[in-house]
């Protein structure tokens, strides 16, 4: 498939006045396919609004440059582009009603005014406004101009779709509804898509894709699963997921056919060459120190399992228990859909199998292995 | 023994009525959170126990004692507001100290009990910063650990980790609930996060409409809520409700939902001829194979994963929406396109349409605690 929204080679460099210069987006490198959903993932200042604001052509490119649908565009200005915006900032015109800012939308198009009448009435079903389509941007509520600002986005025909936290300010109950048909959607009709979120669940829910920034840098690009299960290195492994994976500090020893993880101030945790197996072995190499990590869901608690911890809390929030214990000094928390019946105070019984094991390097914090395979 | 007993206590501002007749009492080393959305009154509720504003009518009891005219500092509360009110010129450190510094003189006892309270909050690195120098979450920790650090025997937390960052916040929702109990304070603690709730309260008070609706263990408040407007406040995502009518087919109560008949126990037998909302939780509905008695035949329009579960929008006949959510991994992707549901039937809530309270089955005596 080809791409059809590609970065290439594009940095973002700041010069505020009376101040140093500020790297906001360092040679990024980011290819989208056709149909595709893309979230640009990271903390604040992480560089992904610099990076929308350059696709969209709110803000010049300091060097590299982006195609889209087969043409140049990082001199064009946004109109020229041929992307559709939801963004703060890009508002609603004020002497428009919101059926007028949605149908403005469509008004340089071809269609009738009866097929304009159709496609707003769809987008702003979608999204739930259709009881304020005849009232004026000021006289709503935030809520409402974000989801009114998205239809407008949604209900023309373009080569990208760039939205801003398109969900983050709507209320909690309408989100998991309006996410599902807001994927529905973008998936029907192919339409190529590139968000920026602080939000993973948000990131989660919508993306085909998800681009991890940090620091300017892209940390790494991969669906969720791989983001999971195969992340790249050590800050994507604890920026991603809820709760965070469980990280320690650990030596590596070999006994025989045993590898051996000795937690710094804590226990070890032994596994045998048929569990861990040759090629997690050889990608740790000579390496004596090196970080461990297991997501809270696959920590394993109850009989038959070698360790015991003490419990520092269990709570059960109606639909999953968060068990924290204290393991090496720190906090482990193992997450489980079955209620927990553990009191504060009590040793219980947990597992790590070698199969949901995840190796860093301590010095690089780049990922060495996942379970039994090779990062 | 009730360490704070309120008892039907009211607040208007002008002629907005803020609480109705609000009754709660919390006892000895006990943790209540009071939830419910923003505008209901909890802050007015604190201020209300800490002495900041007078109630029109009602009584407050502080250790067994009615406080209702007592000015604030004589009621021996420590609290931590959500406007932070830190001394500027001051230090986090000696902010911290000043909740100390009536009570004691000894500056070895002040500095090591200062050290440990900041170290529980993780704010040991910025003790000697301005406020102005400190982010919104050490703020609002540099208050908690203030209110924390003369073991006040009540306690009064507005949303103390509402500026705090998702994983930090995560943290010390873990950990809050032992240094609490640790220090022994009967605490009531206001929050505007179902999850927090939950995690932190021995019991929660939901305040809705300026009355506590529920107060009771977050387990039962789950499992068995007062009416539908609890009900829609704990869950994620919340609770889908679908209009039913109960009817007795050869003696056996019965739902018609998304065109299945769907058979309830004979518990249920007493809503036959009402007109109800069907409570379904996300989690409790699965897909199954079908079609099968008892099943519902559902488009999976769209898999939106959120952490390790995968939340589905289905549609039901008629084209009415419900989400369901799946635990766990799955090797393959769950994919869009027709599928049954079917849900347990203890996890079935019925609520009355017009009362919105819940129906309770015959033979529901009490449940787990």
């Amino acid at each position: 498939m080809s791409a059809s929204l590609s970065i290439r080679g594009v940095d973002k460099i700041y010069h505020p006045r009376g101040r140093s210069a500020v790297h906001a987006v360092k040679a990024l490198n980011l290819d989208v396919d056709r149909g595709e959903i893309v979230a640009l993932l990271g903390s604040s200042g992480c560089g992904k609004t610099s990076t929308l604001r350059m696709v969209a052509g709110f803000e010049d490119v300091s060097a590299g440059s982006i195609m889209l649908a087969d043409r140049r565009v990082e001199r064009l200005a946004p109109a020229e582009r041929n992307v559709a915006m939801a963004f703060e900032g890009y508002s609603l015109y004020p002497p428009l009603t919101v059926r007028d800012n949605i149908a403005f939308a469509l008004k340089r198009g071809r269609l009738s005014g009866s097929e304009v009448a159709e496609r707003v009435r769809e987008m702003a079903a979608l999204v739930e406004i259709e009881s304020i389509l005849d009232r004026y941007p000021n006289s709503i509520s935030g809520g409402q101009q974000q989801r009114a600002s998205l239809a407008r986005a949604l209900v023309r025909d373009a080569d990208l779709y760039v939205l801003d936290e398109p969900m983050g300010q709507l209320e909690p109950q309408l989100r998991a509804v309006l996410r599902g048909r807001l994927k529905r959607l973008l998936k029907d009709r192919a339409m190529t898509s590139i968000f920026v979120t602080h939000d993973q669940t948000e990131a989660n829910a919508l993306a085909d894709r998800i681009a991890v920034m940090e620091g300017g840098v892209l940390q790494q690009f991969a669906n969720q699963h791989d983001l999971k299960e195969r992340p790249a290195n050590l800050y994507v492994a604890t920026f991603i997921g809820e709760p965070p994976m469980n990280v320690f500090d650990a030596s590596v020893v070999r006994h025989d056919d045993r590898t051996v993880f000795q937690l710094d101030n804590g226990p070890s945790l032994g596994f045998g060459d048929n569990e861990f197996g040759p090629e997690a072995r050889q990608a740790i190499g000579d390496r004596r120190k090196i970080v461990i990590g297991v997501r809270p869901h696959r920590v394993v608690l109850g009989g038959g399992c070698g360790e015991t911890a003490r419990v520092v809390s269990n709570q059960w929030l109606g639909d999953q228990s968060h068990v924290a214990m204290a393991v090496a000094g720190k906090l482990m928390v193992a997450v489980s859909h079955e209620r927990v019946r553990a009191t504060i105070g009590e040793s219980v019984p947990f597992g790590l199998r070698a199969r949901d094991l995840h190796i860093f390097d301590a010095d690089t914090t780049i990922a060495l292995a996942h379970g039994a395979r090779a990062a | 023994m009730a360490q704070i007993e309120i008892q039907n206590l009211c607040k208007s501002f002008k002629d907005n009525a803020i609480l109705k007749g609000v009754s709660l009492s919390v006892d000895k080393g006990e943790i209540v959170t009071l939830f419910g959305p923003s505008g209901t009154g909890k802050t007015v509720l604190l201020r209300l126990l800490a002495g900041i504003y007078a109630p029109d009518a009602g009584a407050i009891g502080l250790r067994g004692r009615d406080a209702s005219g007592s000015p604030p500092e004589k009621r021996g509360i420590g609290m931590a507001f959500q406007n932070f009110a830190l001394f500027p010129h001051m230090t986090a450190r000696d902010n911290i100290a000043s909740g100390l510094t009536a009570r004691t003189t000894d500056a070895g006892v002040i500095a090591r009990k200062v050290d440990a309270v900041a170290h529980l909050l993780k704010i040991s690195h910025v003790l000697d910063h301005s406020p102005r120098e400190l982010s919104n979450g050490q703020k609002q920790r540099t208050a908690l650990a203030r209110a924390l650090v003369a073991d006040p025997d009540i306690l009064l937390l507005d949303d103390p980790l509402r500026n705090v960052d998702a994983k930090l916040r995560y943290e010390m929702r873990l950990e809050l609930p032992t240094l609490l109990k640790r220090a022994g304070s009967t605490v009531l603690y206001v929050t505007q996060d179902f999850k927090e709730a939950m995690a932190l309260g021995d019991r929660i008070a939901v305040l809705l409409d300026g009355e506590i609706a529920q107060c009771d263990t977050p387990a039962r408040i789950y499992a068995e809520p007062a009416n539908v407007g609890v009900a829609r406040l704990f869950g994620d995502p919340t609770l889908n409700l679908i209009e039913v009518e109960p009817r007795l087919i050869d003696g056996a109560p019965e739902i018609l939902v998304g065109g299945a008949r769907i058979r309830l126990s004979a518990s249920y037998a007493a809503a036959a001829g009402g007109t109800y909302l069907l409570g379904l939780r996300p989690e409790s509905l699965r897909l199954v194979d079908g079609p099968a008695p008892g099943t519902i035949a559902v488009d999976v329009v769209a898999v939106t994963p959120l952490n390790e579960k995968s939340v589905l929008l289905l549609t039901m006949e008629g084209s009415r929406e419900v989400l369901a959510s799946e635990a766990g991994d799955r090797d393959e992707p769950r994919l869009t396109g027709p599928a049954h549901i079917a849900f347990d039937m203890d996890t079935v809530l019925l609520f009355d349409r017009a009362s919105g309270q819940r129906f309770i089955p015959a033979d529901d005596g009490g449940g787990e605690s």
